[in-house]
């Protein structure tokens, strides 16, 4: 009993110290709290019209759907007022623009997306523009916006205002370029969530992805062909830069390989010398 | 060979080298039924070491600046020469730390090496344990990702469930209300000085406690005369006629450390990926959450107990009592049994709380 009690005495001091660094330890442990409740509030537009019904909140599910909601563009990026004031989010003195009417909406797109707007304006589209033509959302969608891709061209689409026939001579032309894109794409994104340096990469891409849309709103067959061409050259340059980071890393698992096996075989190697001491 | 032995000699003249060795290696007896479990510890020290070497390479290029951070471990990853074998070799060492430990933990667990009298031994393990996972977590938000921020936002936004203590402590934990530049230099100073420093200062306590009480012998295989230990009086448990430390053993630490490395270099070079997800390459944005923020999985399990329980701080208090249980085990748990198959109710107890441990991590892995 005495050395019971010895022993409890004595052990009181590291018990406490190794109490508090348990505590400690817990406390270190990541929680699943308030991540979201730090993360930046949504705009007051998508807090208000997000719980309307019907027409006043449909705008929400579309949006969430769209490529601007993937990019973190709000409703104020186009609509203008003031995405943290709820009273005044649709105050026209707090830059606040409603709704584009129908021969405005290029316009209004074409603030932020300026090169796009010159080759609609330029395309028999854009010169039918308020005399029955397509605006931007007849074919990319209002709240729902679709990301720029060959899919917009389709029949369903096209044969709305006119036949297939040229738009699918045009797509065709393109079809080969955008699965160039699209793969070349997914591989800069792998390689970037493998943590290679992609920024140069994913620039040139963004580069010559944007010089291939500007052929979307073109209705010239001969130039989209020639254009084309000149863009896969551009995106064989690429190809050969991801080569490069192909034949690095392959190398490095070969590496890999030659290291893995060392240290197997000097295992190998100890455990049959330690047996020879047994 | 002769300008070797003559060096030697040289050497020994002037220290003893020879009676180190004696006394050290040649001379220092294991017991016989010493199993591979034991070498975990030199696979430890040797973890440790490579952690500081590359941990020191790291420091010479990246700039523990909230502006510059990202790229300067973007810049070693992609452009330095082997920067991106130091660097993966950093992160997958400090995953693999975590694993050894926690396996050094469990096997003296079972074999009930915690017993008097290596109840020290046992609580400056314990404290190794919590400050590698604190070097862990402080290392986590050094390449200042996405990843990197969120998850130090969530682990430090724990503390405010203490009661009104709860958000000061957070505000001196970050140097700030939200995290930002001022985390990143304290997580810095913590990750490169203050951690290592004490690491290293009870790694050499945890050796003197080993080398003063002696390795205990295991509770099965060939059995040994029982070691009896009178409280009275400090007594080296010794191991006359068990194998030399050198050359048996230390063949014996070899060969595990060379398993480590193999398994360790698999990970580097073939599946570096298994630790990090793309919000690790992603530069850190504090206007965007990423859906899914995980905490590391040696994490995960208390990640999910906060998750199963009603209030935060009942989650925190019920951690905080596990791993105070387990801390103070030599001092609660005084059955001089040592054989697990001899004890069913601490069998059921080790295997049922490995199991939920697990059990747990899974689920948070996937909720």
């Amino acid at each position: 009993m005495t050395y019971l009690r010895q022993l409890r005495r004595s052990s009181l001091r590291p018990a406490l110290g190794a109490l508090s660094l348990a505590v400690l330890a817990a406390l270190a442990a990541p929680q699943p709290t308030h991540a979201a409740a730090e993360a930046p509030a949504e705009t007051v537009c998508i807090q208000c019209h997000g719980s309307l019904p019907d027409r006043l909140g449909a705008p929400v599910k579309l949006w969430r759907t769209s490529i601007h909601s993937e990019n973190g563009i709000s409703c104020n990026a186009c609509h203008g007022g003031d995405p943290k004031d709820a009273a005044d989010a649709m105050n026209r003195s707090r830059g606040f623009l409603g709704a584009p009417k129908e021969p405005d909406i290029p316009a209004f797109c074409g603030r932020c997306h300026p090169g796009v707007l010159k080759d609609y304006l330029a395309s028999a589209h854009g010169r039918a523009l308020g005399k029955g033509g397509p605006t931007c959302v007849t074919c990319h969608g209002n709240h729902a916006v679709l990301k720029a891709s060959l899919d917009l061209i389709n029949e369903k689409s096209c044969t709305r205002c006119h036949s297939f026939e040229r738009a699918r001579i045009i797509k065709e032309a393109m079809q080969q370029t955008e699965g160039h894109i699209v793969g070349i794409d997914r591989k800069i994104k792998d390689y970037q969530a493998q943590g290679v340096d992609t920024e140069r990469l994913g620039k040139s891409l963004f580069a010559v992805r944007n010089r291939f849309h500007t052929l979307f709103h073109e209705v010239n067959v001969t130039k989209v062909k020639a254009e084309s061409n000149d863009i896969n050259t551009e995106l064989g340059k690429l190809d050969r830069d991801l080569k490069v980071v192909d034949e690095a890393r392959a190398k490095r698992k070969v590496a890999g390989a030659c290291a893995v096996a060392g240290a197997l075989v000097l295992a190998l190697l100890f455990h049959l010398m330690k047996k020879s001491y047994d | 060979m002769a300008l070797i032995k003559r060096l030697y000699d040289w050497i020994d003249l002037r220290i003893g080298a020879r009676e180190i060795v004696k006394k050290e290696l040649t001379g220092y007896l294991l017991p016989r039924n010493i199993n591979e479990w034991y070498s975990l510890g030199s696979v430890l020290l040797v973890i440790f070491a490579l952690q500081v070497v590359t941990g020191m390479l790291l420091m010479v290029y990246y700039v523990p600046d909230a502006e510059k951070a990202f790229k300067s471990v973007t810049y070693i990853m992609n452009e330095l020469p082997y920067g991106w074998l130091i660097r993966l070799c950093h992160a997958v060492g400090s995953n693999m730390m975590v694993a050894v430990l926690i396996m050094h933990m469990l096997s003296t667990l079972f074999m009930k090496s915690y017993k008097s009298p290596r109840e020290l031994n046992w609580v400056t393990g314990f404290i190794l344990f919590t400050l590698v996972q604190g070097i862990s977590l402080t290392g986590y938000l050094l390449p200042w990702s996405q990843l990197s921020f969120w998850a130090t936002t969530v682990a430090t936004n724990s503390a405010a469930a203490i009661p009104v203590a709860g958000p000061y402590l957070v505000e001196f934990m970050r140097g700030s209300k939200l995290v930002g530049p001022p985390t990143l230099g304290r997580f810095f100073a913590m990750h490169v000085a203050v951690i290592p420093a004490v690491i290293a200062g009870l790694i050499g306590a945890h050796l003197f406690l080993l080398k003063r009480t002696g390795i205990s012998t295991p509770p099965f295989g060939t059995k040994e005369p029982a070691a009896t230990w009178s409280p009275e009086s400090y007594r080296y448990e010794s191991h006359p006629g068990g194998i030399p430390f050198f050359p048996n053993y230390a063949l014996q630490d070899l060969t595990s450390i060379s398993v480590y490395f193999a398994i360790f270099l698999a990970v580097v070079f073939f599946a570096p990926n298994l630790l990090f997800t793309p919000d690790a390459f992603v530069p850190a944005n504090a206007f965007q959450t990423p859906a899914h923020i995980k905490p590391e999985w040696y994490f995960l399990a208390n990640y999910q107990t906060l998750k199963i329980f009603p209030s935060e701080l009942l989650g925190l208090s019920v951690q905080a009592a596990a791993m105070t249980f387990l801390a103070l085990l030599p001092f609660i748990d005084r059955s001089p049994e040592r054989n697990p198959m001899k004890r069913p109710v601490f069998l059921v107890c080790f295997v049922g709380g490995f199991l939920l441990w697990i059990g747990l991590s899974i689920w948070g892995h996937y909720s």
